[in-house]
């Protein structure tokens, strides 16, 4: 742990790939032991920061410091202190459970680990499948046993990488209360990306949103969505509809253009709706939705679009990489 | 769906080895366990390891076996006389079969880093170097799977062996620093590449002219010279010329020990040369 009570630091933190950048000059600090949330569509560099901050990929700009080691000049000393757990699941299907910890051992240079690789095997409820390829396991053992391994070594710092994507329901839930379960009993700090706004509501003490590689936002999720006091109505309607009109029903107070796709700001959905339908009965609505004060309404009040806009459940990463690699050319 | 018990008390009592060489030989055996795990527990890859040599000598070997003992011994040249081109065969066919074995290796790299396992191990304090010498070694290991197969089966054949303990540990070493030199080859030219296709494109290459070029077939005796000129630095005829005198000749001598040491420069050269290429170029996606 750092003397200043932050686990992680960073300063104009910034990657490009030839002309894209992919993180561009952002600044965080997430004091030790808490639960840090970055939010964001696909594609806005959550991903990119989390290589970053664990010296999987060169920074090209900016300092950071995590579990009090310079990423830059330190990396091995970093990467004794972090754990990670990925997106999509990573580990060696053609291993046992046991030796999926096993090698977690002997790259984290640990010795007098199996005690507590026994704890965690029974903490995460996986001691009887301890034996089995872990090809063979759940959707949710599976991430459970990567979480296993990423506590393996006492990490001060989890990098969480939108840990509940493509997740039903119920592993969804289950997965929050480990979360914080693991933060609580392990006293780890844990970063996590999120494109689902309900997760990092639920789980982060502080969120920074993210969009095209900035940091536009940061707060606690009760500060942020203070910031907004409005509703807003998002519309698809017909060509035949324009600004001046939207703009002339009573109580909009703002409204922004998305091509045939509107935001007007309200104060109360409920109360101006019913002026809505009346202004455009004669156009068509092709569909409706309100927003209520959350974090998606900060996100729609400082981009002017939704988190998951453009974006699907699963992120294309093929794409993703394709196009950084296009850029890199 | 249940949840965590938060009342399970951890001991935290792990203890890590220093960042020294014990720690990254720690490391480099937990890389390197897994490749053998792996390689022996998908018994496709062993039928198909032990299958690919043994065909050569069925084919092939059965085939040339059928030319009149006159000529044979002719065609053998320096053999001596009734030799059979089977036990002629046999050390070249286990030097060739190491050549591919790089391959293995250089897939198995990009399967990790496709699948995003060579992220799991680099997140760890594990340097690139270890990664590549432990693939490079647990690809060479692979490649000694064949090497109690055939011998067998050339004894099936009707193929008499001989050599004494010495010589068979230096030909042995000598396949072991074959495959190495090979796989470490392949592993460094696709350091950086994430394309399944790549390996075997390079293997398909490479293989056959430095296959024929060898003397791992034919008596380099028999080859335009421009050939002989390619079988005099190619390492797959060292290490068949070794074998074969150890094997078929039963003459073991200090000729066999350069053609060791010739082994041993090309493996450490080629180890040295992808270690630094690994470092700089293998890449996580």
């Amino acid at each position: 742990m750092s003397a200043d009570g932050l686990a992680i630091s960073v300063h104009g933190l910034t990657k490009t790939y030839g002309r894209l950048v992919a993180v561009d000059h952002i600044d965080m600090s997430i004091p030790t032991g808490s639960i840090f949330g970055l939010l964001g569509p696909n594609g806005a560099g959550k991903t990119t920061t989390i290589k970053l901050l664990t010296g999987i990929t060169d920074i090209t700009d900016g300092s950071a410091t995590v579990a009090g080691f310079d990423v830059r000049r330190e990396p091995m000393s970093v990467k004794q202190r972090v754990g990670w757990v990925a997106a999509e699941v990573i580990l060696d299907d053609d291993l046992s459970g046991w030796e999926n910890l096993w090698l977690q051992a002997q790259l984290q240079r640990l010795s007098d680990w199996k005690g507590r690789a026994d704890q965690l095997l029974k903490y995460f409820e996986l001691s009887d499948r301890r034996k089995d390829k872990v090809g063979t396991y759940s959707t949710g053992m599976r991430k459970k046993m990567e979480i296993a391994l990423a506590l393996l070594h006492e990490p001060e710092v989890i990098f969480m990488d939108e840990p509940t994507i493509g997740l039903d329901a119920n592993v969804r839930r289950m997965l929050w209360d480990l979360i914080t379960g693991v933060n609580r009993s392990f006293g780890v700090t844990v970063l996590l990306t999120s494109h689902y706004i309900e997760e990092a509501d639920a789980l982060c003490d502080r969120v920074a949103i993210i969009d095209q590689g900035r940091i536009v936002v940061t707060g606690s999720p009760s500060e942020l969505k203070s910031r907004v006091k409005e509703d807003f109505i998002e519309l698809e309607t017909s060509e035949s509809v324009t600004q001046e009109k939207l703009a002339a029903i009573p109580g909009v107070s703002e409204v922004r253009s998305q091509g045939r796709a509107w935001v007007l700001r309200v104060a109360s959905a409920e109360e101006v709706l019913p002026a809505v339908f009346h202004a455009l009965k004669t156009d068509g609505i092709r569909r409706i939705n309100v927003e209520k004060p959350s974090l998606e309404s900060v996100f729609i009040d400082i981009t002017g679009k939704r988190i998951d806009q453009g974006g699907s459940d699963v992120p294309d990463y093929r794409k993703f990489y394709a196009n950084l690699r296009r850029a890199q050319r | 769906m249940s949840t965590a018990a938060p009342t399970v008390s951890l001991p935290t009592d792990v203890v890590r080895s220093p960042a020294t060489r014990t720690g990254q030989l720690q490391q480099f055996w937990g890389l390197f366990a897994r490749e053998l795990i792996k390689t022996f527990r998908n018994p496709w890859v062993i039928v198909i390891t032990l299958v690919q040599p043994f065909m050569w000598l069925a084919f092939f070997g059965g085939m040339m076996s059928e030319l009149p003992t006159a000529e044979l011994d002719t065609f053998l040249l320096h053999a001596p006389p009734g030799t059979s081109y089977l036990s002629f065969l046999l050390p070249g066919v286990l030097a060739t079969g190491m050549m591919s074995i790089g391959m293995f290796g250089s897939m198995s790299t990009i399967q990790d880093k496709r699948f995003g396992f060579m992220k799991r191990i680099l997140i760890t304090p594990t340097s690139k170097a270890t990664v590549y010498l432990a693939k490079a070694l647990g690809a060479a290991m692979r490649g000694l799977v064949q090497i109690p197969v055939m011998i067998v089966a050339a004894l099936a054949f009707g193929v008499q062996l001989h050599g004494d303990p010495l010589g068979w540990l230096a030909w042995i070493v000598g396949l072991v620093l074959l495959g190495l030199g090979f796989a470490a080859f392949f592993l460094a030219i696709t350091a950086s590449s994430t394309d399944w296709q790549t390996p075997g494109v390079i293997s398909n290459f490479i293989t056959m002219p430095l296959m024929f070029a060898s003397g791992a077939m034919f008596p380099t005796a028999i080859y335009p010279s421009w050939m002989r000129a390619i079988a005099d630095v190619n390492p797959v005829g060292y290490s068949a010329a070794l074998s074969r005198d150890v094997m078929t000749f039963n003459q073991f001598t200090v000729t066999d020990l350069t053609y060791l040491g010739y082994l041993a420069i090309f493996a450490a050269a080629m180890v040295l040369i992808g270690t630094l290429v690994a470092s700089r170029y293998l890449r996580v996606e």
